[in-house]
């Protein structure tokens, strides 16, 4: 089933808010597929991905109340998701992210176009890794969550013209990797 | 870097269509896109709903665990009390002595200290205090404006220590409280007020 079916946000959240623990789930299936993503993206590992958003969604459970329009959960979570990415990488000793337990996503033995899309990856994940953290969420939440700058303001706290400034040094950047290296 | 021309980002952007580039532009618009189609086809790891859903389920641990556990685990604590509020808790100690014996007097334990939520709401319906100590959940802790000068207070008994706290007014702001003496940021871009309880028979 589409997760996305059912009911809205709005409802799910007043079941919950109403003592409907359960119905939790529903927002966790829903939106956990896109900030594990968006959370891999920034950390640029599965693992510490796994538990910035497992962190952030307990967070979010416990603070439900205090999302004050429920129809704009989405962004909500996400903000959660990034604001714990922060932190995380804060702990490192720089942003730079690591990919080291980041696993293949193709057998080896599968065919060789999907070992080309495999090694296609490792290229755009190794120039991902080489943003700074700012343009790397910046790029992440424009181009592989299909924010609008609008949307990306709300998670981020960012201005526009600013996010706008992020997500083009991205790009520039990321296009001089991927020319450089294929 | 680079800069790549600003028609590329306006086509990124939806500001321009893509037809109005050119052939060797389009390609590079065509590579970048499918660079983040890369990155969001990828499979992104594990569901955590299971992991999830655990913790929520686990009984919340009681004041009495939690308290034990703030007394046991190692962590520095400052306590800095303006006299003022000295003053304000000998008063309020005073205060609840003379109450009569009938009204509901709280006792407190030896690692137990009185706290006082004062906040100015004018035209406010409802004030309630969340934070650390009550789980962050509204309608345990009402503030009371007896004599409807929109100032709002509540005293409670809270375990000594530091607490993080927000003002709910009218079942929907969540406002800091500007008059403590220390803020901290919160997972959700907000302040939140600290307050240090310290205790009574300490």
């Amino acid at each position: 089933m589409d997760v996305r079916e059912g009911p809205s946000d709005a409802e799910v959240v007043a079941r919950v808010l109403g003592g409907d623990r359960e119905a939790f789930g529903l927002i966790v299936r829903r939106y956990e597929s896109g900030l594990l993503r968006f959370a891999t993206r920034v950390l640029g590992g599965r693992d510490a991905a796994a538990d910035a958003v497992a962190e952030s969604l307990v967070r979010a459970y416990r603070h439900l109340a205090s999302c004050r329009d429920p129809t704009r959960l989405r962004t909500w979570l996400y903000r959660i998701v990034a604001n714990r990415c922060k932190s995380h990488l804060a702990r490192r000793a720089t942003g730079d992210v690591s990919l080291d337990d980041v696993p293949p996503i193709a057998d080896p033995a599968d065919n060789e176009a999907a070992l080309e899309r495999v090694q296609q990856l490792a290229v755009v994940e190794q120039a991902l890794a080489m943003l700074s953290p700012e343009k790397r969420e910046a790029f992440v939440l424009k181009h592989v969550e299909g924010m609008s700058y609008q949307e990306m303001a709300a998670v981020t706290g960012e201005r526009i013209p600013t996010l706008k400034m992020r997500v083009h040094r991205a790009r520039e950047a990321l296009l001089k990797v991927l020319e450089e290296r294929t | 870097m680079n800069p790549i021309d600003p028609r590329i980002h306006q086509v990124l952007d939806g500001e321009i269509p893509r037809e109005a580039l050119p052939q060797d532009l389009r390609r590079v618009v065509e590579r970048l896109e499918s660079a983040a189609a890369l990155l969001a086809a990828a499979p992104e790891g594990r569901s955590v709903a299971e992991r999830v859903l655990a913790v929520l389920r686990r009984p919340a641990r009681s004041p009495v665990r939690r308290l034990a556990q703030w007394l046991t685990a190692p962590h520095p604590v400052t306590l800095r009390i303006r006299p003022v509020w000295s003053l304000a808790l000998a008063a309020t100690l005073v205060l609840l002595m003379l109450l009569p014996e009938e009204r509901s007097v709280p006792v407190l334990g030896e690692h137990e200290g009185i706290a006082q939520f004062v906040a100015r709401f004018p035209g406010a319906h409802s004030v309630q205090v969340v934070g650390s100590f009550n789980d962050w959940r509204t309608g345990t802790i009402p503030l009371e404006d007896r004599d409807g000068d929109g100032v709002w207070r509540a005293v409670v008994v809270l375990p000594a220590g530091a607490h993080e706290y927000m003002f709910v007014v009218d079942d929907e702001r969540w406002v800091p409280d500007y008059s403590a003496n220390r803020f901290v940021e919160d997972d959700f871009g907000r302040e939140n007020s600290v307050l240090i309880v310290r205790p009574v028979k300490g």
